[in-house]
């Protein structure tokens, strides 16, 4: 019964997901279209005058910007429905090569900010809300609304000239060292260029899941029950453990899997900065030169990261909380 | 979000970095941060190392500081009486990286491969190519082009034998260094080829990061490179064991002014032309009375030189052509002279005509906003009134041909001039966006394009500008006011000597990488 509740539920969202797939491309498609950026401009540059009419029409041809729009997305669509996502007028290589290239560097530094975030930002929210009003309570407070509102790649730069620059303890930016051959790059080289990246993900991605977190300790906290546990003298972290752990982990992990978009935005930005080797940096070349096929390729794949961080997310609800079956919100 | 970035920047500044230096045994690798990454790769079919130095690959010609044509591939050209067809006569000692021998057939096999590529490569003229024997190959064009040369100078050849879809990542060629390791979006690590024919750089290994400028600045803070490229902004702060590097360039910025009266070209359907800037009174005056040194110190932070055409100091410019400028008063004279006066407001007016115009300048680039803002002020002091305007390049390509634009050029192929100024390319996109016309420049221009030899070319170029009595540069028709020069800007370590560069063409970065033969590191 309950598996085919799920079915269900895994279908409705899989149809709802077409739909939001299909409006985000669209929207993508349109806000291009309005884009500023010529690409056979953006491409030629300052070679513009050296190029005669003949060779900008077989350009022309080439990026497939001699259609109408309406045919382009047409064009586009009728291609990605063949699940072919086109080629990179930019880096002249199949979209899906690129993202698959990109994905994986961006996929450990999420993953791994994702994780320490998640597991710093409960502990802090979890403390924040057992001292509701203390000190340690304002301090969290404050640090995360500060962070809420910093730019990741202000964050970025600083902990380069901090740790890169003053302390000479990690490099300045790229995914291995300078200079050495990818047979002699160890995994502490990796893992030594991926600490700052990861760091500033992860500094930026406590915020949310802290005042969350807060709050729900917060209200579970205020309930008659933890009253009476404390009255038959249990206090601290033993109580938390008891009454508090189950009540407010499981949706603080759902919270913070319904971050991914944020997480992907994140990521964008600080691989800018610490020029990381990821998706991010390439969705900035693509929209930066109107590389119409590969930024519709990021999109749609950045589409169903974000898609499947809110499925997990609403599916965790959905088996934990008995509530949430029968309609309820808590 | 710049601003924040430099405040940091001004933090570090007030801590000096001890950079360690090698001691003892020669250095013979160097770290480059130069700029953006050839997303597209290392094919020059598809237009990498146009700029004279394709790094994995060599050309048949090249062009040496003075831009004296070189042979380096080639041991021989000559070009036919009527300029259609070239015989190149190639060396038939050069290896390719891999060791297989370079062959007239890979020459033919990269010509016919550029051709056919959808790229900035622009071989349409080419009509054929013959093989005559297994060292001599015959280029037949469609109509006689001088500027042919040049292609030939930028154009590096790739192995028949080697190449594939791949060639991209996997660059073989016969230039002086070869590919080890491209970490995309990250660096490139080269190494000496072992086969090259030409003179060894003393550097056996180069590894080129592709940083963000800021994360570039902060790397050669570190110590961690030898050369990095800095923005004007960034080149008064000085890093301890480095020495800033200020290349001379045609990286110009100049006005388009619209030639024409207004009216409308019925065949492409575009307005055209400008009641006040086709009158040639106003492009004199705001020509001479600019004054170019003080955009130079006000603008570019001293990081530029005046320009006085699309081609300073490169062997077809014209040296006649500059002229003393900001020079109000002989601005003010000749409007007087073609009978404008000023009004109570102190701007000039004729027949009821304010001499009024609007600048559009690419709202995104914060340089030539800045340009067309210090315009407008100078204008003003003779007498003009310029409205600013800042647009995106689709709305600028709108308006270009009726209204006055900042724009940039500045190419090694004196096939830009042809573009820029021949009628027949009027209204024809960028090229000739404001519709200037002259039948004795057109002329002088055809015979550029027709001369067999650089140097027969070289004078008409020069002619087209200024012959005397007409030309397109200021002392003629004036249909640009050009203004200033960008310098190009590394930060370099000082124990490295990258001795005379060539002035530098439109686009920073790769083209400084064109002499490493004679780089040098002294301790």
């Amino acid at each position: 019964m309950q598996l085919l509740n799920i079915g269900k539920f895994i279908l409705l969202r899989t149809l709802k997901f077409a739909i939001l797939l299909f409006a985000v491309v669209l929207f993508s498609f349109i806000l291009v279209s309005f884009s500023p950026v010529d690409p056979i401009q953006s491409y030629l540059g300052a070679e513009m005058m050296v190029v005669s009419e003949e060779q900008k029409e077989q350009l022309a041809e080439y990026f497939g910007v001699d259609e109408s729009k309406t045919q382009q997305f047409l064009n586009w669509l009728n291609m990605f429905l063949h699940g072919d996502l086109g080629t990179s007028l930019l880096y002249r290589q199949e979209v899906l090569s690129i993202i698959q290239e990109r994905f994986l560097a961006s996929f450990m530094l999420m993953a791994i900010s994702w994780i320490i975030s998640g597991i710093f930002g409960y502990a802090l929210g979890v403390i924040a809300g057992m001292n509701e009003g203390s000190w340690m309570d304002r301090a969290i407070k404050s640090y995360c609304f500060i962070l809420a509102s910093t730019p990741a790649f202000w964050i970025g730069i600083l902990l380069l000239i901090v740790f890169s620059m003053w302390l000479g303890l990690f490099p300045i930016g790229l995914g291995t060292p300078i200079g050495m051959l990818s047979d002699e790059v160890t995994w502490l080289d990796q893992i030594k260029h991926m600490v700052l990246p990861a760091l500033t993900l992860s500094i930026i991605g406590v915020s949310n899941i802290t005042l969350h977190t807060r709050q729900k300790v917060m209200d579970v906290f205020n309930t008659e029950f933890i009253r009476f546990a404390r009255a038959k003298g249990e206090e601290g972290f033993r109580l938390f453990a008891r009454h508090g752990l189950r009540n407010t982990l499981f949706p603080a992990i759902s919270v913070h899997f319904a971050s991914f978009g944020e997480l992907f935005g994140g990521a964008i930005l600080a691989e800018q900065v610490f020029s990381y080797p990821g998706l991010g940096q390439a969705i900035v070349q693509a929209g930066m030169n109107s590389d119409v096929p590969l930024l519709l390729g990021i999109v749609v794949f950045s589409t169903l990261f974000v898609f499947i961080g809110n499925l997990l997310a609403d599916l965790l609800y959905y088996l934990i909380d008995v509530r949430m079956k029968n309609g309820e919100t808590i | 979000m710049s601003v924040l970035i430099f405040a940091c920047f001004l933090l570090v500044a007030c801590t000096s970095q001890a950079s360690d230096s090698e001691t003892g045994k020669k250095k013979d690798s160097l770290v480059l941060a130069i700029g953006s990454e050839p997303t597209d790769g290392f094919d020059p079919t598809t237009g990498w190392g146009r700029y004279g130095s394709p790094l994995f690959q060599s050309t048949l010609l090249t062009l040496d500081r003075n831009f004296n044509v070189q042979p380096d591939l080639a041991v021989d050209y000559s070009v036919s009486e009527d300029g259609l067809e070239w015989t190149v006569k190639i060396r038939d000692d050069v290896k390719f990286s891999d060791g297989e021998p370079l062959t007239i057939e890979d020459v033919i096999f990269t010509f016919e491969t550029a051709k056919n590529s959808q790229s900035v490569v622009d071989l349409q003229n080419l009509k054929k190519i013959e093989k005559l024997d297994a060292q001599t190959v015959k280029f037949v064009l469609e109509r006689p082009q001088s500027t042919f040369l040049y292609t030939l100078t930028m154009l590096g050849i790739v192995p028949k034998h080697a190449y594939s879809e791949n060639y991209r990542e996997n660059p073989i060629g016969s230039g002086p260094y070869k590919l080890v390791q491209w970490d995309k979006g990250q660096q490139l690590i080269v190494e000496e080829n072992p086969y090259y024919y030409g003179k060894k750089s003393p550097f056996k290994k180069l590894t080129f990061l592709f940083l963000s400028q800021d994360a570039a600045f902060l790397a050669a803070k570190a110590g961690q490179v030898d050369i990095v490229s800095v923005p004007p902004n960034l080149a008064k702060e000085s890093i301890s064991g480095m020495k800033l590097i200020a290349l001379d360039s045609v990286d110009n910025r100049g006005i388009m002014l619209p030639f024409v009266k207004p009216g409308y070209d019925a065949e492409k359907g575009i307005e055209i032309g400008h009641e006040v800037t086709s009158d040639l009174a106003i492009r004199k005056a705001l020509n001479i009375g600019i004054d170019r040194d003080k955009l130079v110190e006000d603008v570019l932070e001293g990081f530029g030189t005046p320009a006085f055409s699309v081609a300073d100091k490169l062997p077809w410019w014209n040296e006649e052509t500059v002229f003393e400028d900001g020079d109000t008063e002989a601005a003010e004279q000749i409007l007087m002279d073609a009978g404008w006066r000023k009004n109570a407001d102190g701007i000039f007016e004729k027949d009821g005509e304010k001499a009024s115009f609007t600048l559009v300048y690419p709202a995104s680039d914060q340089t030539r906003q800045s340009l067309a803002i210090a315009f407008k002020q100078m204008a003003k002091e003779i007498g003009i009134e310029v409205n600013t305007e800042g647009k995106s390049w689709s709305e600028i390509e709108e308006v270009m041909h009726s209204t006055p634009v900042v724009m940039g050029w500045g190419s090694h192929d004196p096939i830009e001039i042809y573009h820029l100024y021949h009628s027949k390319y009027r209204g024809q996109g960028y090229s000739n966006a404001n519709y200037y016309s002259n039948k004795k420049v057109d002329q002088y221009m055809d015979q550029a394009i027709h001369a067999i030899t650089p140097e027969e070319a070289n004078e008409y170029w020069k002619k087209a500008q200024w012959d005397g009595e007409t030309g397109f540069s200021a002392l003629g028709d004036a249909p640009w006011v050009w203004l200033v020069n960008l310098q190009h800007l590394y930060v370099v370590n000082e124990h490295l000597n990258i001795g005379e560069q060539k002035i530098q063409p439109h686009g920073h970065g790769w083209p400084i990488t064109e002499f490493i033969a004679d780089w040098t590191w002294e301790e």
